[in-house]
């Protein structure tokens, strides 16, 4: 599998991503600093953190590198042509789909997760947001990862599909009511967060429990959706 | 050790296959066809890389889309050009032999390395290769576990003629060494030099099969048109008919005719003589379908 690993991250890893993906963590990071310096501003330093992390963190980093990362992983070789050097072997399709996995929280952790949990802990707003932002960004890229990983497999541009989806359902419609949030990654990362940092929980949330199964659910039916293109698709 | 059954395969309306059926058992087997002809489809879909939509196909007797043990027994060099740009060739030929388990990875990547003329140790990532060496990537990348089948989809495309000649000697030896080689072109003279045994596709059907120099005899025995300068092109063409050198003529322009023969070789060998006869200046004569698509044309309709 480590082969696999290899072969794919260093396909995925170009340096446009990376820059701009790293501008974005760098934002994230600075905004935590503005909050931490001037904690006189707010009433409640970790509702203002918490603030900060789901609006830049968990609504926009977090979904947006893993998009990146994950359409990219085998979407790329599956379109150009390459995919059929690793599909051709006699390994189970599953070592593709987890290297696969492998290679987006390889990228993702620290360009997302940890950069989400330094701007928690630069707002001050206490060790619980802290944890709970990496906890909760961790799940976040584990369940956007995988399912973009599945859908750079099912359609072409599936960056584009996937900006369509994050930006505009999770980021306008499923702010319209329960229902379509409840359709959407965000309810659940936001939820988990919130039930850890003890704040007040936005409109349609789940509790601990409930959200990580989601989370880790969604997770293993993006695999299972990556797994199943892979047997089942023609590969070029 | 390969069996194309009554196989098909179409796209929406597109009909790339049409009910081929033939097999293939071990030496060289050239596929020849024109672009579109089909020739990629059909290795696609020994290699397992997408199903037919009608018909079987058995390979070492197992279904290649469902059984992941043959890819141990099967290397596939693909018509894309495109790997994995920032690997170096060793690095991909041994994530290859890694894959495929075989035994000593490093050794059998030097090996396969060597084997198609390139260095092992060069640094250089592949995007930097030229068309010719990333062909030849492929290839190593295809033979590194020294597999009973070699798919090899239009692999002497960008090559140097010498680079040409090495590579189809290398196909000879693994036909030789008793494995089952399958090499697709569009190339006649390609196919000549690559091996005894052709399969000839056009349109989606199979079009001939068997031995080279027999398909040959039956493309060059077509008739050929010919065009033929001369002052008096009415007047050589009659001479040419009465001599039983062409079966048809027509007149295009004031010193301009074509003419259509079963027997090019006998033609060129007389036609000075009966211009000569006739008192007629000969200018100039070339053929006007000697291009392989033209080839292919008569092979379908036939």
């Amino acid at each position: 599998m480590g082969e696999i690993y290899n072969a794919l991250l260093r396909t995925a890893l170009s340096k446009g991503r990376l820059a701009g993906i790293a501008v974005v963590s760098a934002l994230a990071m600075l905004l935590g600093l503005a909050v931490g310096l001037d904690d006189n501003a707010f009433q409640d330093v970790r509702l203002a953190g918490y603030s900060l992390i789901t609006g830049i963190g968990l609504s926009l980093l977090a979904p947006i590198t893993a998009l990146v990362f994950g359409s990219a992983v085998l979407g790329d070789p599956a379109e150009e042509g390459t995919l059929v050097y690793l599909w051709m072997r006699p390994i189970p399709r599953w070592h593709i789909a987890t290297a696969a996995m492998g290679v987006v929280l390889t990228v993702t952790i620290p360009l997302a997760v940890i950069p989400i949990g330094i701007s928690a802990m630069l707002t001050g707003g206490g060790r619980a947001l802290s944890l709970g932002s990496i906890l909760a960004s961790f799940l976040a890229v584990s369940a956007y990862g995988a399912l973009f990983i599945g859908f750079g497999l099912l359609v072409r541009r599936a960056l584009v599909w996937g900006l369509i989806y994050v930006l505009l359902w999770e980021g306008i419609v499923a702010s319209v009511g329960a229902g379509p949030a409840r359709l959407s990654v965000r309810l659940y990362t936001q939820s988990l967060l919130a039930e850890i940092a003890n704040v007040p929980r936005p409109e349609a949330s789940v509790d601990v429990w409930p959200a990580v199964i989601t989370l880790v659910g969604i997770a293993l039916a993006g695999m299972g959706l990556a797994l199943w293109r892979l047997r089942t698709q023609d590969i070029v | 050790m390969i069996e194309i059954n009554g196989v098909s395969k179409w796209f929406k309306d597109v009909v790339a296959l049409s009910d081929v059926t033939f097999q293939m058992g071990p030496g060289v087997t050239a596929l020849l066809g024109p672009n579109g002809a089909g020739k990629s489809s059909l290795l696609r879909i020994v290699c397992g890389l997408t199903a037919p939509s009608r018909g079987d196909v058995r390979v070492l007797g197992k279904r290649p889309r469902h059984d992941l043990s043959l890819f141990s027994d099967i290397g596939l060099v693909p018509q894309q050009e495109a790997l994995f740009e920032r690997l170096t060739s060793f690095e991909l030929v041994r994530a290859a032999a890694i894959l495929q388990r075989v035994p000593s990875p490093e050794d059998a990547t030097v090996q396969a390395i060597n084997e198609v003329d390139l260095d092992p140790s060069d640094k250089r990532p592949l995007r930097s290769f030229s068309k010719g060496m990333r062909q030849r990537v492929k290839v190593a990348q295809a033979l590194v576990h020294s597999p009973k089948i070699l798919i090899l989809d239009e692999p002497l495309n960008g090559l140097d003629p010498r680079q040409r000649l090495h590579m189809i000697e290398l196909f000879r030896r693994w036909g030789s060494e008793g494995r089952t080689v399958v090499v697709s072109s569009h190339v006649l003279e390609e196919v000549e030099k690559i091996g005894s045994r052709v399969v000839v596709l056009g349109r989606g059907r199979l079009v001939a099969e068997g031995d080279f120099h027999e398909i040959r005899r039956l493309m060059d025995q077509r008739p050929h048109r010919i065009r033929l300068l001369s002052g008096a092109p009415a007047k050589l063409g009659a001479g040419l008919i009465a001599e039983g050198l062409v079966v048809g003529a027509r007149v295009r322009s004031d010193e301009e005719i074509e003419v259509e023969t079963e027997d090019v070789m006998l033609l060129r060998s007389q036609i000075a003589k009966v211009a000569r006869k006739n008192n007629i200046r000969l200018k100039e004569m070339s053929p006007l379908d000697e291009d392989l698509e033209s080839v292919f044309r008569y092979l379908v309709k036939s």
